[in-house]
C-alpha cells in the first residue's frame, strides 16, 4: 500500500518545494496565524497522504477530507447543503462545471491569489472549456479520457482501430460500456459532434442525431454484455475475464495495467473525448482563505502531481509531473501523437440541450 | 434470540403462575405500592379510551414528524416544476413529472419489470428458505438452536458491495465455479453466469434470505410438536400433516416474511446494478438515474417514487388481505 | 418425522450454509491476495493487507464509529417500533390502516429517495449533519422492521396470559413488562439484529447525513473508486470478524444478566 505514498523526505528534500514555501512566506504566516481548517470532498486518494501532512504543519490548516464516489452524488450533497455549505473545495469534472454554476453552487476562482496557477499546463489551464461567463471556475489537476480498453491476450491490435469494433458479431457478448459515454462516442463516430456545441442553434438536428445514436444502441444491444457505471466494475470484469473489450476511462485501465494485467488501451481512428478533474471553491464556503491558501499549496509542485497520477491512473494536469512517474507508470498514462490527434474535450456548453435529449435516451436503450 | 429457547419451554406454564424469586417479587410490589407510581397510573389507566390516547400520543408524533415529514417533503418536491431552486428563481406548481410517467413506455418497463421481479424474488427466497426454518425450528435440538441461527445469520455482517463482489469473482467466467467445473473437466468452455437473472437472483437472495428466515422460523418455531405427533397418530400422512396443519399455522410467518422482502426487493438498488445485465433495468436504478444528472429532473424522481411507493403499498395490502383470507378459511 | 424427511431437510439446510459462506470465504482468501485487484488467478500471497488494516487507527475509529450509530440507532429503532406494534395489534381504533400505513413508509422508500428527502428534512429541523442525523436517519428507516417482526410474535400472545395477569390484580404497565415483554424477547432480539445489520450495511443515508468522519460503507464506498482491491477484502473481513465477536460478547452478557435477575 505505502507504494502510493510519497517518500516524505525526498518530498521535503525538494528544492522547488521549499522554493515554493518561500515564495509566499507572508501569505502563508497569515494562513497559519488564522489556523482552522479546510474542508475538502474529493476522490480517494486525489489529495496525497504527506502533502496533507505537511500542509497541515506548515500552516496549521487542518484539512478534512471527505471521500465522495460520484458526481453525481456530489451535486445532490451539496445542493441539499446550499446555501450554508459545510465544504471549501469540491472536485469537479470540469464538463459538468455548467450544472453546477447555473444552480449558484461555485464560485469563480480569483486566479491573482493563486501565485501557483502556472504550474499547471496551459493545455489545461487556459483551454475553451475551462473559462465560462469569462471566469475561472477550478483548477485543473488531473485528466482522463474515453479510450477502447481491451484484453491483449484475447483481441489483436488490428481489431481496435476503430470503435465499430464494439458492434461486430466477433465479440458479441464480450463488451462493455457506459450508456451516456456510449451516446457521445456513438456520435462522434458518425461523424456528428457529441458535445452537440454545433447544433445549439438547431434542437431538431440535435434531437434527430440523438435519436439515431439511440436507435443504433437499441439494434446492437443483443452484443453488449455488461452497461456498467463505475471503473471498478469494468477492472473486475477484465479480471474475471467477463469482457474483452470496454469503453472505460483511462484511469482504471492504467491502474489495471500497472497491476499486470494483459490489458491495453487505445484511442481509436474517430477519436475521443477528454475531461478534467478540478478543485472548485464551493460558494458561501466557510473557510474561503484557507481554501485558497489550499489550493496554492497543492499547486506548488510537480511531485504533487505525480503522486496523484500514481494513485488514480489519470494524467496530471501539471508541467513535468511526469518527470516523477516511473517508466510503466508512464507507459500506463500516455498515449501517441496519432492516437491524441482526435482527442477533443468535453464541452459544457450544449449539456443542457445534450442531456435532455441524451438522458432520456440512456433510459431508453436501458428499457429496451 | 437468547431466550428462544426458554420462552419455548415456558410455554405451557405463563411467568404469572410461576412463583417469581422473592426479591424479584418484593421489587415489583414496591413499585405496584409506590404511591407516585399509583397516582400515575391511575391516571393514564383510569379508562382504556384514556389509555390509549396517552400512550399512543408519542408514537402519533414520531410517526407524524419522522416519518410522514420527510416524506411531505418529497411529496412538495414532486409537485415542483424545478428543485433544488435556484436563487432568484419561482417554483410552480405542476402535475408533470407524474404525467411523465404516464405517458412515456420507457419508464413503464422497468416498473412492471420491478414489480414482476420483486414478486418472483419472494417466492423464490419463500421455497428455498421454508426448508431451512422448518429444518432449524423442527429438527435440531433447542439448545443447538441459537448457535446454528447465528451461523446463518454471520455472513449478513458483510457490506453489500463486498459480498457483491464476492458473488462476481465467484460466478465470472474466471471464476470460482467455472474454475471449479473446468478442473473436474465437465465443461471446456466457461458458463457465462455473470449478468444474467441467476446472477442476480444468486446476489438479491442472500440478502432477502434473512427478512424470510427469521418470521418463518419465529412462527414454526411456536408450533406445538404435538399438533403433528397427533395427527400423525390419526393416521395423517406426512404431506397432509404438512398441509393441514403445518402450512396454516406458519401463514403468519409466510405472511410477514414475504411483506418484508417484496417491499425491501422493490427498492434493491446497488445488487441489480452490479450483477444485472443490459435486460434487467429496475425501477429503482430509473428513480436514482434522476438524482443522479441534472438538479432539475429531481422533482421527476421524487414523483416516481412517490407512484413506487404507492403501488407497493397497494400490492403488499393486497397480500396481507389474501393471507388473512387464507388463515380465516382454515380455521 | 422420518428418517428421510431429516436426512433432506438436513441438506438443504447446510446447501443453503454452503450459499452463504462460499463468497465470505471467498472474501477473506482475496484479502491474501498480493495484488491490487481481487480474482483468479492467485499468484502469490500477502499478509500486508491484513496487517494494514491493524495498523490503520483512522479505519478502526470509523469501524467503532459505525458500530456506536448502529447501537445507538437501534435502541431507538427498537424502543418505537415496538410501541408501534403494540399499539396497532391492541384494539381496533379509528385510523388504525392509516396509522399501519405511515409505519411502513420508511421501508418503502427506496434508499436514494429517502436519503435525499431526510437531508432536506434536517436542514429545515436544523440538524446538522453527523454522527447524530445519522442515528436519526436510521432509527426512523429501521422501525417498521422492528414492528412488523414484533407484531408477528403479538398476534400469537395467548390472551389469557394477559388476563390472568389482570385477574391477579396487575395493572396494565405490570402486565406489559412482566408478560408481554418477557414473551416478546426473541422477536426483540432478532427485531435488534435486523436492526444492527440495516445500520451496519448503510451506506446512502450514511453519505447524505454524514459529516467528515465516514462511516464504514461509506469509507469502502471511497476507496472502491480506486478498483475492488485486497485492502477492502481485508478490512471487510476484519469487520466481520470483530461485529461477530462483539456479538457473541452482547449475547453472551445478556445471557449472564438475564440469569442475575
Amino acid at each position: 500500500m505505502s507504494k502510493l505514498i510519497l517518500n516524505r523526505r525526498k518530498f521535503l528534500g525538494t528544492t522547488a518545494a521549499t522554493a515554493g514555501i518561500l515564495a509566499s512566506p507572508a501569505y502563508l504566516r497569515r494562513a497559519h496565524a488564522a489556523g482552522g481548517e479546510v474542508n475538502v470532498w474529493t476522490y480517494n486518494d486525489f489529495v496525497p497522504t504527506d502533502f496533507k501532512n505537511d500542509f497541515e504543519k506548515d500552516t496549521g490548516i487542518k484539512v478534512n477530507v471527505r471521500l465522495v464516489d460520484d458526481q453525481g452524488k456530489q451535486f445532490n450533497l451539496l445542493a441539499a447543503e446550499q446555501p450554508n455549505p459545510t465544504v471549501d473545495i469540491m472536485t469537479v469534472a470540469g464538463h459538468r462545471f455548467l450544472q453546477f454554476i447555473e444552480n449558484d453552487l461555485l464560485q469563480p476562482l480569483d486566479v491573482d491569489r493563486l501565485p501557483n496557477w502556472t504550474t499547471i499546463n496551459p493545455v489545461f489551464s487556459e483551454s475553451d472549456w475551462s473559462t465560462i461567463n469569462g471566469n475561472k471556475w477550478g483548477a485543473p489537476i488531473l485528466s482522463g479520457m474515453e479510450v477502447l480498453a481491451y484484453n491483449n491476450e484475447l483481441v489483436p491490435e488490428e481489431d481496435v482501430q476503430s470503435w465499430m469494433t464494439f458492434f461486430s458479431d466477433k465479440y458479441k457478448g464480450q463488451t462493455a460500456y457506459v450508456i451516456q459515454d456510449m451516446m457521445s462516442i456513438v456520435m462522434l463516430m458518425k461523424g456528428y459532434d457529441g458535445n452537440m456545441v454545433e447544433y445549439l442553434n438547431d434542437p431538431e438536428r440535435a434531437a434527430e442525431i440523438v435519436a439515431e445514436a439511440r436507435d443504433f444502441l437499441i439494434e446492437k444491444k443483443p452484443l453488449v454484455r455488461k452497461y456498467y457505471d463505475g471503473g471498478a466494475e469494468v477492472q473486475q470484469m477484465f479480471v474475471n475475464q467477463d469482457i474483452a473489450m470496454a469503453c472505460a476511462w483511462n484511469g482504471p485501465i492504467a491502474a489495471l495495467m500497472a497491476d499486470g494485467f494483459p490489458v491495453s488501451m487505445t484511442i481509436p481512428k474517430e477519436g475521443s473525448y477528454g475531461f478534467v478533474y478540478t478543485y472548485n471553491i464551493a460558494n458561501n464556503c466557510p473557510n474561503l482563505d484557507n481554501a485558497y491558501t489550499f489550493l496554492n499549496a497543492i499547486l506548488a509542485e510537480p511531485e504533487i502531481g505525480a503522486a496523484m497520477t500514481k494513485a488514480s491512473g489519470f494524467i496530471s494536469t501539471f508541467k513535468g509531473a511526469d518527470a516523477y512517474l516511473t517508466d510503466s507508470e508512464k507507459a500506463a498514462s500516455s498515449f501517441t501523437e496519432e492516437e491524441l490527434a482526435n482527442l477533443q474535450f468535453f464541452r459544457a456548453e450544449a449539456n443542457e440541450m445534450k442531456y435532455g435529449l441524451v438522458d432520456p435516451a440512456v433510459e431508453a436503450v436501458k428499457a429496451a | 434470540m437468547t431466550n428462544t429457547a426458554s420462552v419455548g419451554a415456558k410455554r405451557g406454564a405463563p411467568a404469572v403462575t410461576r412463583p417469581p424469586a422473592a426479591e424479584d417479587a418484593t421489587r415489583w410490589g414496591r413499585l405496584v405500592a409506590w404511591k407516585p407510581y399509583q397516582v400515575l397510573t391511575g391516571l393514564i389507566f383510569a379508562s382504556p379510551r384514556r389509555q390509549f390516547l396517552l400512550l399512543g400520543i408519542i408514537p402519533l408524533i414520531w410517526l407524524i414528524t419522522q416519518h410522514l415529514g420527510p416524506m411531505l417533503q418529497m411529496f412538495q418536491v414532486s409537485l415542483l416544476d424545478a428543485y433544488p431552486v435556484a436563487p432568484g428563481t419561482e417554483t410552480h406548481f405542476t402535475l408533470d413529472n407524474y404525467g411523465t410517467f404516464f405517458n412515456e413506455s420507457v419508464f413503464q418497463k422497468p416498473f412492471f419489470r420491478t414489480i414482476i421481479y420483486s414478486a418472483s424474488l419472494t417466492f423464490v427466497t419463500l421455497l428455498i428458505t421454508y426448508p431451512v426454518a422448518y429444518y432449524l425450528a423442527r429438527y435440531v435440538k433447542r439448545e443447538n438452536q441459537l448457535a446454528l441461527l447465528l451461523l446463518v445469520l454471520i455472513p449478513f455482517w458483510t457490506g453489500e458491495i463486498v459480498r457483491t463482489y464476492a458473488i462476481m469473482i465467484l460466478l465470472g467466467n474466471n471464476g470460482a465455479v467455472n474454475i471449479a467445473l473446468k478442473w473436474l473437466g465437465l465443461i471446456d468452455r466457461p458458463i457465462p453466469f455473470m449478468f444474467t437473472g441467476f446472477s442476480v437472483s444468486v446476489g438479491l437472495i442472500y440478502l432477502t434470505a434473512l427478512y424470510m428466515l427469521l418470521p418463518l422460523y419465529s412462527a414454526l418455531e411456536k408450533l406445538p410438536r404435538n399438533f403433528t405427533e397427533a395427527a400423525a397418530d390419526l393416521g395423517a400422512g406426512p404431506w397432509t400433516r404438512f398441509r393441514r396443519i403445518t402450512l396454516p399455522l406458519s401463514l403468519e410467518g409466510i405472511g410477514s416474511g414475504c411483506t418484508l422482502v417484496f417491499l425491501i426487493s422493490t427498492g434493491y438498488y446497488g445488487t441489480p446494478v452490479l450483477l444485472g445485465g443490459p435486460n434487467s433495468t429496475v425501477f429503482a436504478q430509473t428513480i436514482a438515474g434522476f438524482f443522479h444528472v441534472a438538479g432539475d429532473k429531481w422533482p421527476t424522481g421524487a414523483a416516481f417514487a412517490v407512484i413506487m411507493f404507492v403501488a407497493a403499498l397497494v400490492l403488499s395490502g393486497i397480500f396481507t388481505r389474501l393471507i388473512a383470507f387464507l388463515r380465516k378459511g382454515d380455521s | 418425522m422420518t428418517r428421510s424427511h431429516r436426512v433432506v431437510l438436513s441438506v438443504v439446510f447446510w446447501a443453503f450454509v454452503v450459499y452463504l459462506f462460499v463468497p465470505l470465504a471467498l472474501m477473506i482468501l482475496m484479502g491474501f491476495k498480493d495484488s491490487k485487484f481481487i480474482g483468479f488467478p492467485i499468484k502469490s500471497y500477502t499478509l500486508d493487507w491484513y496487517i494494514g488494516v491493524f495498523g490503520d487507527t483512522e479505519l478502526m475509529v470509523t469501524f467503532l464509529y459505525s458500530v456506536a450509530i448502529a447501537v445507538a440507532s437501534t435502541l431507538v429503532s427498537v424502543l418505537m417500533g415496538t410501541w408501534l406494534a403494540v399499539m396497532l395489534a391492541g384494539r381496533a381504533f379509528v385510523g388504525r390502516a392509516a396509522v399501519y400505513a405511515l409505519m411502513i413508509l420508511p421501508a418503502l422508500v427506496p434508499g436514494v429517495i429517502s436519503a435525499i428527502a431526510f437531508r432536506i428534512y434536517a436542514r429545515q429541523l436544523g440538524i446538522e449533519p453527523g454522527m447524530f442525523a445519522i442515528i436519526w436517519a436510521h432509527a426512523v428507516h429501521n422501525v417498521p422492521f422492528v414492528t412488523l417482526v414484533v407484531m408477528a410474535r403479538l398476534t400469537t400472545l395467548p390472551r389469557s396470559m394477559g388476563e390472568a395477569a389482570r385477574d391477579l390484580g396487575a395493572d396494565p404497565f405490570v402486565t406489559f413488562t412482566r408478560i408481554t415483554l418477557p414473551y416478546l424477547k426473541p422477536a426483540l432480539m432478532g427485531a435488534s439484529i435486523f436492526c444492527l445489520l440495516l445500520s451496519f450495511d448503510d451506506f446512502v443515508r450514511s453519505f447524505f447525513l454524514g459529516s467528515y468522519q465516514p462511516t464504514l460503507p461509506v469509507l469502502i464506498f471511497a476507496k472502491l473508486r480506486s478498483g475492488m482491491s485486497p485492502e477492502i477484502n481485508a478490512i471487510s473481513a476484519v469487520a466481520l470478524v470483530l461485529t461477530a465477536v462483539l456479538g457473541v460478547w452482547a449475547e453472551r452478557s445478556s445471557r449472564r444478566m438475564n440469569k442475575d435477575t
